[in-house]
């Protein structure tokens, strides 16, 4: 429907009615978009809720006991308040700056009324996460987030310092967690208030007193759960600048896992808990660490044992083989002479004529095969010498009437000097052996 | 420049180096003895350091030690 049919199509007034029109929605609705625009632009302070953002703007209803009011805030807008990270939540406290606008929707958009916010600050708690998050800032600006971070920490102190209140659980966590390392060093306890921003000088100064003392290797700054505001004093910047500084490594471990507070930032380690805090200030688990030496000290024993017996077993070895040689030879001689005596005495001679015959025989027979004179000539040279070695065969002579003499022990006896030097010496005749004894004149 | 000071990290990561080594079955006699000198030294002062937080946890004040300080009886390193 065209404008001007739907002009023609306006409808006739409520009868009896005094006040003008009826107008067409749309032109009002621009109209009450224009007046509203017109308003004093103010600022607000109340609790934000149903936090919703879309592509372009974040949407939320600020409320206090007495009335609500939608609010809307263009995305640039939103950017430019630089609302830290979990500050902006349900119920957080915050002053807005803007004023009313209108919405005029259309045919096929709704209308709708809201509070065009320009400008956002998280108040109360969610002030204090602001200023906590301006402070983190201006600490890694001037680079005091990395210091203690590069502090080496040692794996057993001998002293750890801690500064925690003197009432709290904390204390007792810190306890728990240095026996569960089985850790029973030197502790120096530096009790502190630790409850609000006022608290800060004291923790400050207990820092800095406990690592002047000598000898502590690692201070534990502990304190258990609370509100961002009892936590604060965590967050003063003369204290994070103090530990940022410092030579000695700190282990902050303040509130619970969901709180941050600024030393966390600044300190070597951050832990959840003190028990954990305790924990990372000795990081060695010492009855472990008593069963691990020992077994070290065992196997370089065990080493420098096997390292001398093996070669200990090997030089044993080494200078038994030259005796052993020895030996074996002196057996073998031994046995050499036994079997010569043996020889001997059954007429080794003989028993060597016999081989010196076969081997003539041998000889004769590849003689024979061997053709010509010479061969006929070898023949009686063979039996010339066989005839020979007959001729000089000891039993023969022995049965002619001579004796074979020896010492008693198998060796010939062939002198008078070897005769004399035996004393006792044996007869052998064709028959039988006689004892002898050797008299000198 | 003197040495750097020995601690328990240092000694007990030079002793995993020394028992590897020996392990290794490469070292000679010699080196192999003066390997275990050495790694009896290491083992005598790890336990040494382990003794040093083993006989009993000592809990001091830092007040206490500060009164003294300023009392003049004692240093803070030196308490007792």
């Amino acid at each position: 429907m065209d404008p001007v049919t739907e002009q023609a199509a306006r409808p006739e007034g409520i009868a009896g009615s005094s006040l003008p029109g009826p107008f067409a929605v749309g032109a009002y609705a621009r109209k009450l978009q224009e007046e509203l625009r017109k308003r004093a632009r103010v600022q607000l302070v109340g609790e934000a809720w149903n936090v919703k953002r879309s592509k372009a703007r974040v949407y939320f209803e600020l409320r206090d006991g007495d009335g609500a009011l939608p609010c809307a805030m263009w995305n640039d807008a939103w950017e430019r308040g630089r609302i830290p990270e979990g500050a902006f939540v349900d119920g957080a406290q915050v002053v807005v700056a803007g004023g009313p606008d209108y919405y005029p929707g259309s045919r096929t958009s709704s209308p709708g009324f809201t509070f065009d916010v320009t400008a956002l600050r998280v108040a109360g708690e969610g002030d204090l996460l602001a200023q906590v998050d301006r402070l983190r800032r201006k600490l890694d600006a001037g680079g005091l987030l990395e210091p203690q971070r590069r502090l080496p920490r040692p794996a057993l102190p001998r002293t750890i310092g801690v500064v925690t209140g003197e009432s709290g659980k904390a204390r007792d966590d810190v306890l728990a967690g240095l026996a569960r390392r089985g850790w029973e060093g030197r502790l120096v306890w530096a009790f502190a208030p630790v409850q609000d921003r006022h608290a800060a000088a004291a923790i400050t100064r207990a820092v800095q007193d406990l690592a002047a003392v000598a000898g502590v290797e690692v201070i534990v700054v502990a304190r258990g759960g609370g509100s961002l505001a009892d936590l604060f004093a965590f967050c003063d910047e003369t204290l994070c600048r103090t530990v940022a500084l410092l030579a000695v490594p700190v282990i902050a471990s303040v509130g619970h896992h969901t709180d941050r507070t600024l030393i966390d930032d600044v300190a070597a380690v951050a832990c959840s808990t003190p028990t954990h805090a305790a924990e990372a200030a000795v990081p060695l688990h010492c009855a472990e660490a008593r069963v691990t030496v020992g077994r070290s000290a065992q196997r370089l024993a065990d080493h420098g044992r096997r390292a001398v017996l093996a070669r200990a077993r090997h030089l044993a070895q080494l200078s038994r083989a030259p005796a052993q040689a020895v030996a074996k030879q002196r057996a073998r001689l031994h046995q050499l002479l036994r079997e010569m005596r043996a020889s001997a005495r059954r007429g080794g001679v003989t028993e060597a004529g016999r081989e010196l015959h076969a081997a003539a025989a041998a000889l004769e027979r590849r003689a024979g095969s061997a053709r010509g004179a010479s061969a006929a000539g070898r023949r009686a040279k063979l039996d010339a010498l066989g005839s020979a070695l007959t001729a000089h065969d000891p039993e023969r002579i022995v049965a002619r009437g001579y004796a074979v003499v020896d010492d008693g022990a198998g060796a010939v006896v062939t002198s008078a000097a070897e005769a004399r030097a035996a004393q006792s010496v044996r007869l052998f005749f064709a028959d039988a052996d006689v004892r002898a004894t050797i008299e000198e004149e | 420049m003197s040495a750097p000071e020995q601690t328990y990290e240092t000694a007990t990561s030079r002793l995993e180096e020394i028992i590897r080594r020996l392990d290794s079955g490469e070292a000679e006699l010699r080196e192999t003895l003066a390997l275990c000198k050495e790694g009896r030294g290491l083992v005598e002062f790890c336990a040494a350091e382990l003794d040093a937080v083993g006989q009993g946890l000592q809990e001091l004040r830092l007040d206490e030690l500060v009164a003294r300080l300023e009392a003049g009886t004692a240093r803070p390193g030196e308490p007792g």
